[in-house]
């Protein structure tokens, strides 16, 4: 029973996206009743987190750190988190000149690469958590040049307000369209002809027809306003730029203090080209996503809150609620030889299921490489039970009539069952197509119900579901 | 314990030094004092004598080795001298002729015959260096495509692990008794 390791080789089609993915891939939305992929879902974000201190940030909060953690450190060096190291100084003691006492005092450390935060020249701190400080974006903060102009970057004069500078702008511009698309929306064309027609005469319309216009568009004034500010100062191109200084012609490159191309880019405000330079960075935070069925709007996978929970509050995914299809055994395979395999059927809800396999009709994008003879009639599962493996197995099931030539063995929720394959195609894998119909009792039908369906039905009603699926047998044998 | 067969391979044990009873050591070894060595560690000194310094700290499985390479063995170049303060982890293998000192060889981790470890080196986990160079001081490498830096300090001692282990192991290990240097004749 591979089946659990390669989920590859049975495949289910999701019908809106079109897709071939494997059970435990898919989502079930119990009010459409349908089967939905990863593409027929809108993801939604539900909540930070951080991945090392597993701490959790409302998405305000999120914003204004830029998605960082406030206590985390990612090494600059190899990009895995950053531990905090503790080692004692002993220091003169101010009261009692004569004895020093030991004081702690934290650094930085990586525990894969073994960069430490005394490799840039960052002092020892006294405090455990807290004190260490990332510098400022240069081209935000005009205060941080004198740190960078101390690194030999080149002049940052005029870039101290650029990025604000841009920001404000871009800002301005969004809400301006924003207030256009919103005015268009609801004024399709507010014409001032027929209201003048309704309450002015038409002698006087052209008179009054300029203090009208007038004052209906004293609404636009302040549109006006905003286009007389609304701009910003392209960027100038210079003409002479920084030459790059002579030891590049003349001195060998010394790897070990030069940043790699990954460790540049990772710092994309400074982008540093000596390790000296390499300052740590917050830690990026995770997020957990919760789905949404696009046609219904309904939650159809939502995660817990809490960081370190991997549980879901709400799971509706096609393993819990639709008969799977593995792969039991399967003989060796030859060209256009019938060989017999058996498949396996898994009742994954907790009341039992009638399920009827019919062969996929023939289309232009067929799939299947082999034909296969299904069993006519319906096979029934037992309803799965959480309990039976704890009771003892009587593998006699006297209420199931089986057919001996059709049902292997059934155990519990399982059935297993022969079917017959025959190869078409002389090369490649052995691919089978068949369509999956099975009986859903629809609980979240009473949800949809109308007042006057209430009093009639008490049961919820019991539909019929199909799916297709492919099944790959894997490869065939040489004569 | 001396050997009884052969000439001359000895082990000498330098005084304070913990060596397990467990642990194999063949050949012709010498370990310096305060030197702990783990059960279950192997020096194997086939092709020459090995001599190990002081305050060095060889975990299990580690297996610390002067191969024989072809029938001759040639007992003046053939020495493999390790220095002090190195660490050698669980499951580590050093071929190496020269270690220096304050190194550090991590879990499973390969030194071949060629290289040569200076002072302050780091080899990491899974990693196998088998080049022939010397590697500078301070070097890191670390990562599955054994990725390479200098660190800025070299890596503090052991101290407090070996304070410990030399505690708490005769409590749980028969050692071998530390023997006099022989003079030399």
């Amino acid at each position: 029973m591979a089946g659990l390791l390669e989920v590859d080789r049975v495949n289910i089609l999701c019908p809106d996206s079109g897709i071939r993915l494997p059970i435990s891939r898919l989502y079930f939305c119990r009010h459409c009743l349908k089967l939905k992929s990863g593409q027929c879902v809108s993801h939604e974000v539900d909540s930070h987190y951080c991945p090392n201190c597993l701490e959790n940030m409302p998405s305000a909060e999120a914003k204004i750190k830029k998605n960082r953690c406030g206590n985390c450190f990612d090494c600059p060096s190899c990009r895995h988190t950053l531990s905090t190291r503790a080692t004692s100084i002993a220091i003169p003691n101010p009261n009692d000149p004569a004895k020093p006492t030991t004081k702690k005092a934290y650094y930085l450390a990586c525990g894969f690469c073994r960069w430490t935060s005394r490799d840039i020249g960052m002092p020892d701190k006294h405090i455990a958590s807290g004190a260490w400080q990332v510098p400022d974006n240069p081209y935000v903060d005009r205060e941080s040049l004198t740190v960078f102009s101390n690194m030999k970057m080149g002049s940052f004069v005029d870039q101290g307000r650029r990025m604000n500078e841009l920001l404000d702008y871009y800002r301005q511009l969004a809400q301006r369209e924003k207030q256009e698309r919103e005015r268009k929306r609801i004024s399709r064309r507010r014409s001032y002809f027929h209201l003048q027609e309704k309450y002015l005469s038409q002698v006087s319309t052209r008179r009054r027809s300029g203090a009208l216009l007038s004052a209906l568009t004293n609404l636009s004034v302040k549109e006006s306003e905003q286009n007389q500010n609304l701009s910003v100062k392209g960027s100038e191109s210079v003409d002479d730029v920084e030459k790059l200084p002579p030891e590049i012609y003349n001195e060998p490159v010394n790897l070990a203090s030069v940043c790699t191309i990954t460790q540049r880019l990772s710092q994309p405000e400074y982008q540093p080209h000596y390790i000296k330079q390499l300052y740590p960075k917050h830690k990026h935070l995770l997020i957990k996503r919760s789905q949404r069925c696009r046609e219904c709007e309904h939650n159809l996978s939502k995660p817990e809150f809490n960081p370190s929970s991997i549980r879901f509050k709400i799971q509706l995914v096609a393993l819990h609620h639709v008969p799977e299809v593995r792969i039991f055994s399967i003989p060796n395979l030859y060209f256009q030889q019938e060989s017999q395999v058996t498949l396996m059927l898994i009742n994954a809800v907790e009341n039992q299921t009638k399920v009827t396999l019919q062969p996929m009709p023939s289309s232009d994008h067929d799939v299947a490489t082999a034909s296969v003879t299904l069993p006519g009639s319906d096979l029934v599962l037992a309803a799965k039970d959480d309990t039976a493996e704890y009771d003892d197995m009587n593998s006699d099931y006297p209420e199931f009539k089986d057919d001996p030539s059709l049902v292997h063995f059934r155990k519990a929720n399982k059935l297993a069952f022969f079917v017959k394959v025959t190869p078409e195609k002389a090369v490649g894998d052995v691919i089978i197509a068949l369509k999956v119909k099975y009986n859903y009792r629809d609980m979240a039908a009473q949800f949809r119900r109308t007042d006057e369906d209430k009093d009639q039905e008490k049961e919820p009603p019991i539909v019929w579901l199909e799916y297709e699926c492919t099944i790959n047998l894997g490869k065939l044998v040489d004569k | 314990m001396a050997n009884t067969h052969g000439h001359k391979p000895s082990v000498k044990i330098g005084a304070g030094a913990v060596v397990c009873v467990e642990a194999e050591i063949r050949g012709d070894v010498t370990i310096g004092p305060r030197t702990v060595i783990h059960p279950k560690a192997r020096i194997v000194a086939e092709g020459g004598p090995i001599v190990i310094g002081e305050c060095n700290l060889i975990e299990e499985q580690a297996l610390i080795i002067n191969p024989k390479v072809g029938e001759k063995i040639d007992k003046n170049s053939g020495t493999m001298t390790i220095g002090s303060h190195n660490v050698f982890e669980v499951g580590c293998r050093c071929e190496a002729l020269k270690v220096g000192n304050n190194n550090v060889v991590e879990a499973k981790a390969l030194v071949g015959r060629n290289t040569e470890l200076s002072n302050g080196c780091i080899i990491g986990a899974d990693c196998e260096i088998t080049s022939k160079e010397t590697l500078p001081e301070n070097t890191v490498i670390f990562g599955q495509s054994c990725n390479r830096r200098v660190q800025a300090e070299r890596p503090p001692p052991q101290t407090l692990q070996l304070d410990f282990l030399m505690k708490i192991l005769p409590n749980y290990h028969h050692l071998k008794k530390a023997t006099k240097p022989k003079a030399d004749k």
